[in-house]
Order: structure tokens, then C-alpha cells, then sequence
């Protein structure tokens, strides 16, 4: 059993939680960061470069430049396979016990595993937990795992990585439907709010199609087309004339003949079904699996939404000397995400300086 | 073109104080129902989300007064599709209902008033039913017209001139 003590622990070390001790890093703070698994960059790691004629913006890119400051700035620790497992408060100091996960071999340069028990004595602590992308087996009608062809959206991102595209019968795809608030804006499934980030990463990966595809048709299954990020409007016309945007959201995906068959509305309100040779399931953003069990330990609120923390503008939660970061507050992007742990280090900073002050006064 | 003096702004929240009707301000247009809507697959001009639209756009007239709200099957397949929770085979239910306090249900709903009214049921019971119904060993029926119309609040007259219709 170690006991380590430092000003700021970070429970995540995904762009938030990296973000976030860099910060505190670039300020002379001291932290400790603690990620679950094996290794630092968490779901950013699987994204690629969305940039097809010229940037689009989309940050994925941005953890690399991450990922190099933090093998600079000794002040910010990194602990792999670290979960956190209990915290209690005590004299305005936070104690978490960290314990050890199961080591799989996959090791980060970067973060040093945790090794045993350690117990964390913190005087503020930043929870960047990240969020769980929906899971669209719950959206039974869009057939996914049922149907041959139909994939998340991030699976596509996967393929789309390795500059690769495969349709339902492993060839190329003729034509390519995005699905999307699949999971989101959902009363049914209690999701009631927007993902923020599924238009723009359905629509980057569209371009993507187009540029290394031009011959695969496009199609873009939408409500409304919800921007988030810079150049957003000037890019949208341009996106109009080389993707179909149908106003409809799906009400069926079966297997077709020849790949998915998709049933919609079209503009004229009547049911007609087309097939594709893959779709894509924009599933949203749920909170983090972990935010029943991180409420529970630190005694802190969710939102309506499930996520965690009170005030996303000051990143502050319920409980005192707790912060969130990024997507585990609520759905954002690579940069917004990178933009908010900024905030909740400063929040942190906030709270040691007035702790400081306390103790000299008192 | 739509002129929003033309439109009842308070005619959604008529909808929605029904029976049924309140889910109607939850939809986000989306389409699913007119999507799964066997109706719209035999008449191009029926299509849920439009009739949605209108009823939150406030036009009043133009959808209680519309043949077309009368065409739905009540298979439910757009309430078991939309991700709103509109229950819009309730919903219409809901706008029927103040298309009829309005006068505008067609000869045929009023035709089945008629038969309600006058026999308690959609057939007149005749010896033939009860003949039948004597060899299963079971109760004639009788039918009680007056209960009926006092329940239903339809006088007898009009049941018969439903009937007629």
C-alpha cells in the first residue's frame, strides 16, 4: 500500500484528463492523473484526420501535440490501470484509493502502471471520465447486428483510419446512408438532449467518402443539421450539392438484396425504401459508465441528462474540491473538450489558492 | 404560403388538453411515422408529420375540416416508431374528436353514431343472431335503444337519422 500526496488528482486520461494536467502543469501545479487502462489518449486515439481538401478542424490530431507536452512537464504524473475504487474527505483532503487493474501487456511510454494499492491524498480533484457511446442495439429498427452492412458510425471511423471502405459484401460501396441522433434526442430512450458532435463528425466523414470515393452517393438522414465548431456554415452549402440530405429520420432498416433497405419518408411525406451498400449509425453520447459509482464516491450530483457535475460553465460539481472535465459533464468535441479541462484546471486552481489562504488565516 | 394570421396559435394546446392529444408538442418533425404508415404507402396525400405540422402551426380549419384525418388505421406503427413519444395515433384520435364538436365527422363516422345509438352495438341484432344464440344455449338480446342514446348522449332522432345517412 503507497500513499502518494499531490494538489490535484485526475480520474481520466483521455484529451480531458491530459488537457487538464497539462494546464495545471504549464501553471507550476503539480497532479497525478489515473487512467483505468493501459494507455493515455482514450477515445481520441481512434479517431483520424478528417482534413480532405483542407482542415477541418475536428481536433483528432490535437492529442498528439497533447501526448508530446506531457513527456515535457514533469509536474504532471501518469498512472495506467489505475481505477479509482474508493474516496472519502477528510480535514478539506481528498483520500482515494486507487487499485491496480489487470495488466494486458499493452504499455503506454508515458504512464508508469500502478503497481500495487496507492492511496491518493488530493486537495482537489478533476473527474474526466469521458462519456459511453450509445449503444444502437437498443434502436432495434436500425437493425444493427442483425442486419449485414449496418455499423456505428465509429466503426466506420475505424475503417475510414485505415483508408479503407467496405459495403455488406465486402466490396466497395455504391451508396453510403448516415442515420443520425441515433440514441440521442430520444424520449423514448430518456435522451432528451442534442450529442452536439454526431452532425459534424457524420458530415466530416462524408467528405472523407466523397474525396477518396467520389463515385459512392452519399445520404444524410437528419432532423436538423446541428453545427458545432469553426468554418461549420461556410462548409454546409458546399456539403449540400455533393450529399443528399433527406429531412427524415429512418423508420426501418432491413436486410435488402442488395445491402441494407432503408424505409423513410421523402419530402413528400411518403413512405418509399431505398437500399445501401452500408449505413451508418450515428449513435450520441450517455454519460460514462463510471457516473453512478463516481456519484456515489464523492457525494456529487447529475445532471438531467445522467452526466456528471452542477455548473458546465465553471466545471464545478456538488461536491467541494471536485471538478469535470470535458464529455463526462455532457457531450462535446475533441477541442471543446480540450477548451473545458482548461476551465476545470482553473476551477482546481481556484479552490487550492483559496484553501491556501484559509490555512494562512486561520 | 401560410399567412400566421391565418393560424389559431392556441389550437395545439386544444390538441393536447384531449384525451390522448398531449404528446403532440413533444415532435421534432422527424418522420418516422410517415415512414412506417401503411396509409401514406395507398394515399400520397396522408402523411402524418404534415398533419402534425399543421396542428402546431395553429391551422385550425384546414385540419378539422380535412378528409384525410379520418383515413387513419389505427395499426399504431408510428406510435411504436417515433423516438418523441408523440402517440400520434392518439394525437388524432384527439383532433377527430374536435373535428366531430366541430361538425365536420363524415356521413360514415355519423352513420356508426347512428348504429350505436339505435342497437348498442355496429349490427342490429336480429331473430337470426338470437335464433343461434338459442342453440349455444345462451340469453337473447335485447336491445335497449333509449340506454344506449342516453349514454352516448345522441337522441334517438338523430341515431336514426344517422342511420339513414
Amino acid at each position: 500500500m503507497t500513499i502518494i500526496s499531490t494538489p490535484v488528482l485526475i480520474l481520466g486520461g483521455g484529451v480531458a484528463g491530459v488537457s487538464a494536467a497539462l494546464e495545471l502543469a504549464r501553471r507550476g501545479v503539480p497532479s497525478v492523473l489515473a487512467e483505468k487502462g493501459p494507455r493515455l489518449g482514450g477515445r481520441v486515439r481512434d479517431f483520424c484526420c478528417k482534413a480532405t481538401q483542407a482542415c477541418v478542424h475536428c481536433g483528432a490530431c490535437r492529442l498528439g501535440d497533447l501526448l508530446a507536452e506531457a513527456a515535457a512537464r514533469p509536474e504532471a504524473a501518469f498512472r495506467s490501470l489505475a481505477l479509482a475504487a474508493e474516496a472519502q474527505r477528510e480535514g478539506g483532503v481528498w483520500q482515494v484509493e486507487l487499485r491496480p487493474q489487470p495488466d494486458e501487456g499493452e504499455a503506454d511510454p508515458l504512464a508508469q502502471p500502478l503497481a500495487e494499492k496507492t492511496t491518493v491524498n488530493a486537495q482537489a480533484v478533476i473527474l474526466a471520465v469521458g462519456y459511453e457511446p450509445f449503444d444502437p442495439r437498443r434502436k432495434t429498427r436500425f437493425g444493427y447486428g442483425r442486419v449485414p452492412g449496418v455499423m456505428t458510425a465509429l466503426e466506420l471511423e475505424a475503417m475510414l483510419g485505415q483508408g479503407v471502405l467496405v459495403g455488406h459484401d465486402g466490396q466497395p460501396p455504391e451508396s453510403v446512408a448516415f442515420i443520425q441522433c441515433v440514441g440521442s434526442r430520444d424520449e423514448s430512450l430518456g435522451n432528451l438532449y442534442c450529442s452536439r458532435v454526431c452532425c459534424g463528425f457524420a458530415l466530416d466523414m462524408a467528405g472523407l467518402i466523397k474525396e477518396g470515393w467520389p463515385e459512392t452517393a452519399v445520404t444524410f438522414f437528419h432532423m436538423d443539421v446541428q453545427g458545432y465548431g469553426p468554418s461549420w456554415e461556410e462548409a454546409l452549402p458546399h456539403m449540400r450539392q455533393a450529399i443528399d440530405f433527406v429531412r427524415a429520420m429512418p423508420g426501418e432498416v432491413s436486410a435488402g438484396e442488395n445491402g441494407p433497405r432503408v424505409c423513410f419518408a421523402g419530402p413528400d411525406g411518403q413512405p418509399r425504401s431505398r437500399e445501401f451498400g452500408l449505413v451508418a449509425l450515428s449513435q450520441g453520447l450517455t454519460p460514462p459508465a463510471s457516473a453512478g459509482a463516481l456519484s456515489e464516491m464523492f457525494g456529487l450530483n447529475r445532471n438531467q441528462d445522467g452526466f456528471l457535475g452542477e455548473d458546465a460553465a465553471l466545471a464545478v460539481s456538488g461536491a467541494q474540491g471536485v471538478f469535470v472535465a470535458g464529455t463526462a459533464q455532457g457531450p462535446r468535441g475533441i477541442v471543446e473538450s480540450i477548451d473545458h479541462a482548461a476551465l476545470a484546471a482553473g476551477a482546481a486552481m481556484e479552490s487550492l489558492f483559496r484553501a491556501g489562504k484559509e490555512a494562512a488565516h486561520g | 404560403m401560410i399567412s400566421l394570421n391565418d393560424c389559431d396559435p392556441g389550437f395545439k394546446f386544444e390538441v393536447a388538453a384531449e384525451p390522448g392529444g398531449a404528446g403532440i408538442k413533444a415532435c421534432f418533425a422527424c418522420a418516422a411515422c410517415s415512414a412506417r404508415c401503411p396509409v401514406a404507402g395507398h394515399r400520397e396525400e396522408y402523411d402524418p408529420r404534415r398533419i402534425i405540422r399543421l396542428t402546431l402551426l395553429g391551422r385550425r380549419e384546414e385540419v378539422l375540416s380535412s378528409p384525410l384525418i379520418w383515413l387513419c388505421s389505427a395499426c399504431y406503427s408510428c406510435q411504436e416508431v417515433c423516438p418523441q413519444q408523440v402517440r400520434f395515433t392518439e394525437v388524432l384520435t384527439a383532433i377527430k374528436n374536435l373535428a366531430a364538436k366541430a361538425g365536420y365527422a363524415p356521413p360514415s363516422a355519423k352513420q356508426i353514431a347512428g348504429l350505436l345509438a339505435g342497437h348498442g352495438r355496429l349490427l342490429a341484432v336480429t331473430e337470426f343472431e338470437n335464433e343461434k344464440r338459442a342453440e349455444l344455449g345462451l340469453p337473447a338480446v335485447e336491445e335497449r335503444g333509449a340506454d344506449y342514446a342516453a349514454i352516448l348522449g345522441i337522441a334517438p332522432e338523430a341515431a336514426e337519422a344517422g342511420e339513414e345517412a
